[in-house]
C-alpha cells in the first residue's frame, strides 16, 4: 500500500471526490504541480484544466475550471466552480460555446464583458480538450 | 331558494379555490425539495469556502493594501459612509407573513441606519419600494434585475461582481444583505448580514473558531490567490443567502397554502351542511304546501 493523503475535490454544485489518494497532479497558473504525501503548506491557484489523481494505483481524471488549491502535508483540498469527469462533458454543448465565446470575441464589448466570453472561451476549450484526450484512448 | 341558490354558487367557488390552493401548495413542495438539494449539494463547498477563508487569512499578518475587499475606510466618518442594502423577497405573493416580514425589518434598517442605495431582488420587494421611493434619500436601483426563483450560481456570480465593482469604485461603503434564514422547517428568521467590507469575523460564530495555521507558502502570490477567492467567497455568499431565502418563501408557501386548503375544506363542510339545511328547509316547505293546497281543495269541495 502506497503511502496516501486525504484529498477532497468540491464542486460548487456537488462533492466531487472525498478520500485517499496518492498522488495529484493540477494545472496551476504556470504549469502542471504535482503533489505527493508530506507535500509543504501551500495555497495556490488552479486554472482551467485537467486534474489527474490515483487512487489505489489508478490514475483517474477530471476537467476542472478555475478554482484554488490548499496544500498540507496530509490533506489537500480542491475547490473549483465545476468538475467534470471526461464522460460527463457534452461536447456539442461545449463546441457551442466555444463558437458563441469565439464570436463574441470578434466583437466590440466592454473591458469586463470581454473577460466574461475570455473565461467562457477558456472553460469550453477546456472541457473539449479533456474529454477529447480520453475518448481517443478507449 | 335564491338562499340555495347563493351557497351553490360559494360552494363552487371555494372549492375552485380549494383546488388552486392545493395546486401550489403541491408546487411549492416540490420546488422546495429540488431547492433543499441544491442547498445540501453546496453546503460542503461553501463550508470549505469558509474555512479556507479563515485560515488563510489568519496567516494573512498587515498586507492590507493589496485585500482591497477588506478595507474598512474607518476615515469616512459613520454618517458620510454611503450605504447598501440589498433586499430579497420573493417574486409572487401568497406565501404568508414572508414578504411583509423581510420589507418590514428592511424599512427599520432603512430608518435607523439611513441606507443610500436599494437593491431589491422579487418582484414583490421592488414594487413595494417603488411605491414608497420618495421618501429620505434613498435610491432604489432600477437596473437591479435579478428574480429570486431557482437561484443559480451564474446569478449569485453576476450581483457579486456588480457589488464588488461599485465598491472597488468606492460608490459605496458598506454592503448589507436581508434574508431570511430558515431555523428549520417551520420557524424562520429575517436576518441582516454584513458582506462589504469582508470580515470574517462576521462569519463565525466565536473568535476560538478562528485558528491559526502554520506558516503557508502561496502560490505564484497572495494577491493572485486573494483576487481569485475574494469573488469566489463573495459569490458563494450571495447564493447562499439567495438559497436559504427561496427555501424559506417555499416553505412559507407551502404551509400558507396547506393551511389555505385546510380551512378551504372547513368552510366547503360548514357551506354543504348549510346547503343542506336549506334545501331540506325547501323540500319541507313545499310539502307544507302541497299538503296544505291537497287539505284545502278537499275541504274546498263544498262550496
Amino acid at each position: 500500500m502506497a503511502k496516501t493523503f486525504h484529498l477532497e475535490l468540491l464542486a460548487s454544485d456537488r462533492p466531487f471526490y472525498v478520500g485517499e489518494c496518492e498522488h495529484l497532479v493540477y494545472p496551476a497558473s504556470d504549469g502542471l504541480m504535482g503533489i505527493l504525501p508530506g507535500h509543504e503548506t501551500l495555497v495556490t491557484v488552479i486554472e482551467p484544466g485537467e486534474i489527474k489523481y490515483k487512487v489505489d494505483g489508478q490514475w483517474r481524471y477530471c476537467a476542472i475550471s478555475e478554482g484554488f488549491a490548499e496544500v498540507r502535508s496530509d490533506y489537500v483540498l480542491i475547490l473549483g466552480d465545476a468538475i467534470e469527469l471526461p464522460d460527463e462533458i457534452d461536447v456539442k454543448r461545449a463546441e457551442e460555446a466555444a463558437e458563441r465565446a469565439k464570436e463574441l470575441m470578434e466583437q466590440k464589448q466592454g473591458i469586463m464583458q470581454y473577460y466574461h466570453t475570455q473565461a467562457a472561451l477558456n472553460r469550453a476549450m477546456n472541457r473539449l480538450k479533456v474529454s477529447r484526450r480520453h475518448n481517443h484512448e478507449i | 331558494m335564491s338562499n340555495m341558490h347563493e351557497i351553490k354558487e360559494r360552494i363552487k367557488s371555494v372549492s375552485d379555490i380549494k383546488k388552486i390552493t392545493n395546486a401550489m401548495y403541491l408546487i411549492s413542495s416540490s420546488k422546495l425539495k429540488k431547492a433543499r438539494k441544491d442547498l445540501d449539494a453546496t453546503e460542503p463547498y461553501f463550508d470549505k469556502l469558509l474555512y479556507a477563508m479563515r485560515s488563510i487569512l489568519s496567516r494573512v499578518p498587515d498586507e492590507a493594501d493589496e485585500l482591497v475587499f477588506f478595507d474598512r475606510r474607518t476615515h469616512i466618518p459613520p454618517e458620510n459612509r454611503s450605504k447598501l442594502l440589498i433586499v430579497i423577497t420573493a417574486d409572487k405573493g401568497m406565501c404568508g407573513a414572508y414578504n411583509h416580514n423581510v420589507i418590514e425589518k428592511a424599512e427599520s434598517m432603512i430608518s435607523k441606519t439611513g441606507m443610500n442605495y436599494l437593491s431589491v431582488m422579487g418582484q414583490v420587494g421592488r414594487m413595494y419600494f417603488q411605491r414608497h421611493d420618495k421618501k429620505e434619500n434613498v435610491t432604489l436601483d432600477k437596473s437591479f434585475f435579478y428574480t429570486t426563483q431557482n437561484p443559480t450560481l451564474y446569478r449569485a456570480r453576476s450581483i457579486a461582481e456588480e457589488i464588488m465593482e461599485r465598491f472597488q469604485k468606492g460608490e459605496v461603503d458598506d454592503v448589507y444583505v436581508v434574508y431570511t434564514d430558515m431555523k428549520s422547517s417551520s420557524e424562520f428568521e429575517v436576518r441582516v448580514q454584513q458582506i462589504l467590507p469582508l470580515d470574517v469575523t462576521h462569519f463565525v460564530k466565536s473568535d476560538k473558531d478562528i485558528t491559526k495555521h502554520h506558516e503557508a507558502e502561496f502560490y505564484p502570490n497572495i494577491e493572485a490567490v486573494m483576487r481569485h477567492l475574494i469573488p469566489n467567497f463573495m459569490k458563494g455568499l450571495i447564493y447562499g443567502a439567495m438559497v436559504e431565502s427561496f427555501c424559506s418563501e417555499q416553505q412559507a408557501r407551502m404551509s400558507a397554502m396547506d393551511s389555505a386548503t385546510t380551512s378551504a375544506k372547513d368552510m366547503l363542510h360548514t357551506l354543504s351542511l348549510q346547503y343542506n339545511r336549506a334545501r331540506q328547509a325547501a323540500i319541507t316547505q313545499e310539502i307544507t304546501e302541497i299538503c296544505s293546497g291537497s287539505e284545502a281543495q278537499s275541504s274546498g269541495g263544498n262550496f
